[in-house]
């Protein structure tokens, strides 16, 4: 494991600073609010475990980080750009280009096949079709080496393939920071273990890894936890 | 492109539902299509049948002057000599025809009918007639026959006919088919000298007088001018330029064929609304997939897109098939409504299936819209946990 120096005695910048970021959703039944005077930063390079309950802010807090959803008010600093002064576009470009998603239920595109899942955000980002040899080297990195997978389709790969699938995805376009939503809470354990050292070189390599478990034993991969109750950080 | 490859998958994977916005579309195109081809037929086939006489004003007194039943053999309304030779003086240089016009029965051996007689100058009859088989007739004696008179009572040059009062009339020439006019219908009379006729019925004076205009820009300055003469305190005569005559009446039909061609416009318009609820079902069930796109960086432009392109396709296929088809359609409506398919390939019927082509995409792209815009306004975290 790399040797990850605290918050408060770090110099560089954070990759995400959250200060007093609230979120509340109008609900007919009253407001409900997701998160309370956030504040938080993470460093290049962190593994975070975010924890909590069910209903206690973990993945609304991770919709932002991913700038899936803005704050109600406070500020959030994603690469020293402030998402509250962002169009919509802006945000989709800071998502496609800074975030990798990795979702528990993978969220493979099931109209394509292995390569261009991988190739999408990568045609997305260069606005043309000719990708190179890059999807073939993450979808390696991701442990996926048997290049006859690459033509099937999500629904003919067991649920760890998928898995490497959505982690190839989410890196092909190198981003700075992955996310990932209970990323093993859909395999079994010893497939989820091979998940796991997977993200965990992936840090060694350099990513900013922040995952959202509700698994003790996942959450031990993580050089930082954070327990989110109640929309705050306890 | 990526999202023209999308729309196509899509559309693959549900091949059944676009197969039947394609065939709403292709009905669609080919009843708009068709009935345009129709409704463009019949306004060529009206405006064939009118000989197209843009350079004549008929000039014929004043309809509330007098009346003439059909059973008269020489109508009662007059232009008097005087008043051909003013109307001379007040369209000069323009040339006036002096016509008499009457009605007679006519025999030739068995065959019996009921022709027109136009009673005009000789000098005058190349203007407005055409000899097909014989000679113009010249001096007083003999007539010229129109064709379907001729072909119904079996006429051939030199033949002799029979008047009503037992005159024998000599035929000298058989006229080339004219069509409907709005001054003189040769097809179904016959031509006689002026003096014939005047001294034949025993008349005097003309039933109208039809002024051939050398500039077709001075048709209504013309008619002004004759109106100026004649009708500045009481309405002596009426005056009619002969393509206003044909532009009314073309205005009618065309007015016909829009209302058909709307009438076909319904079925595109229905097949139009089978697209937008195939498409909301399409972005229904593809909630999580828009969901997945958006969380990987593809803007709401481009999921607009997406949805607008797959609408595009069924639209371009639908109306490609129903415009190809149109050719049938048109081929059979205008066989069984006209008679005749000879207007199949004029361009303003080939137009017709341009339109309703253009109409078919269209009326798709339209649809699509609403269910292109609310799949690109979908909250990503709501489309993302959609089930």
């Amino acid at each position: 494991m790399n040797a990850i120096q605290p918050p408060d005695e770090r110099s560089d910048q954070p990759v995400l600073l959250f200060d007093q970021v609230t979120k509340i959703y109008p609900l007919p039944a009253g407001d409900v609010v997701a998160l309370d005077h956030i504040s938080l930063k993470v460093y290049p390079g962190e593994f975070i475990a975010i924890m909590g309950p069910s209903g206690s802010g973990k993945t609304t807090l991770l919709n932002m980080m991913g700038c899936l959803d803005v704050p109600t008010s406070g500020d959030l600093l994603i690469n020293g750009s402030n998402v509250q002064d962002l169009s919509d576009d802006q945000l989709t470009w800071l998502r496609r280009d800074t975030i990798g998603f990795i979702f528990q239920h993978f969220n493979l595109i099931p109209l394509l096949s292995v390569k261009e899942n991988v190739e999408f955000p990568l045609i997305l980002k260069c606005q043309t079709e000719e990708c190179g040899l890059k999807p073939y080297e993450v979808l390696r990195a991701a442990g996926l080496d048997d290049v006859q997978l690459y033509t099937h389709k999500p629904s003919e790969l067991s649920g760890g393939q998928q898995q490497r699938v959505a982690i190839a995805r989410a890196l092909v376009n190198d981003p700075d920071i992955l996310l990932c939503d209970e990323p093993t809470g859909n395999l079994d354990s010893k497939t989820g273990k091979g998940i796991m050292d997977l993200l965990t070189t992936m840090n060694q390599n350099g990513k900013t890894i922040i995952m959202v478990t509700h698994d003790a034993t996942v959450a031990e991969y993580a050089h930082r936890m954070i327990q989110i109750v109640d929309g705050r950080i306890a | 492109m990526i999202f023209v490859d999308f729309a196509v998958r899509n559309l693959r994977r549900n091949w059944f539902r676009s197969l039947l916005a394609i065939i709403g579309i292709i009905i669609g195109v080919l009843s708009i299509s068709s009935m345009g081809i129709l409704g463009n037929g019949i306004v060529l086939s009206v405006s064939e049948s009118f000989t197209a006489v843009g350079d004549s004003i008929v000039v014929s007194p004043h309809a509330g002057m007098g009346f003439s039943g059909p059973s008269a053999a020489v109508t009662n309304d007059r232009l008097s000599e005087q008043q051909i030779i003013e109307l001379s003086r007040a369209v000069s240089p323009n040339k006036v025809i002096p016509i008499y016009t009457g009605a007679d029965r006519v025999t030739y051996g068995n065959q019996k009918g009921v022709a027109s007689i136009y009673g005009m100058d000789p000098a005058d009859m190349p203007t407005l007639v055409t000899v097909k088989d014989g000679i113009y007739l010249r001096g007083n004696s003999g007539a010229m026959i129109g064709s379907t008179i001729a072909d119904q009572l079996k006429v051939k040059v030199g033949s002799k006919v029979i008047l009503g009062d037992g005159t024998v009339l000599p035929i000298v020439a058989i006229l080339k088919e004219r069509g409907l006019g709005f001054d003189i219908n040769p097809d179904n009379a016959l031509i006689v000298s002026r003096q014939w006729f005047s001294e034949h019925y025993n008349v005097k004076g003309y039933n109208q007088a039809i002024v051939k205009v050398t500039d077709l820009n001075e048709v209504v300055p013309v008619k002004q001018a004759i109106e100026k003469r004649f009708n500045q305190k009481d309405k002596i005569v009426d005056v009619y330029d002969t393509r206003s005559i044909l532009d009314s009446i073309l205005g009618v039909f065309n007015q016909i064929s829009t209302f058909t061609t709307v009438i076909g416009g319904i079925s595109l318009l229905v097949a139009g609304i089978s697209i937008l609820n195939i498409m909301m079902m399409s972005v229904t069930e593809r909630i999580r997939e828009i969901g997945i796109m958006r969380s990987l960086g593809t803007r709401k432009s481009e999921v607009r897109w997406m949805f607008i392109y797959e609408a595009l396709i069924l639209g371009f296929i639908g109306s490609l098939i129903g415009g190809v088809l149109s050719f049938g359609g048109g081929y059979v409506v205008s066989l069984f409504m006209l008679q005749t398919t000879k207007y199949l390939f004029y361009p303003s019927s080939l137009i017709s299936i341009v339109y309703g082509m253009g109409f078919g995409v269209g009326i798709s792209v339209l649809s699509g819209l609403y269910p292109a815009w609310k799949a690109s306004n979908l909250n990503p975290i709501d489309a993302l946990r959609y089930e």
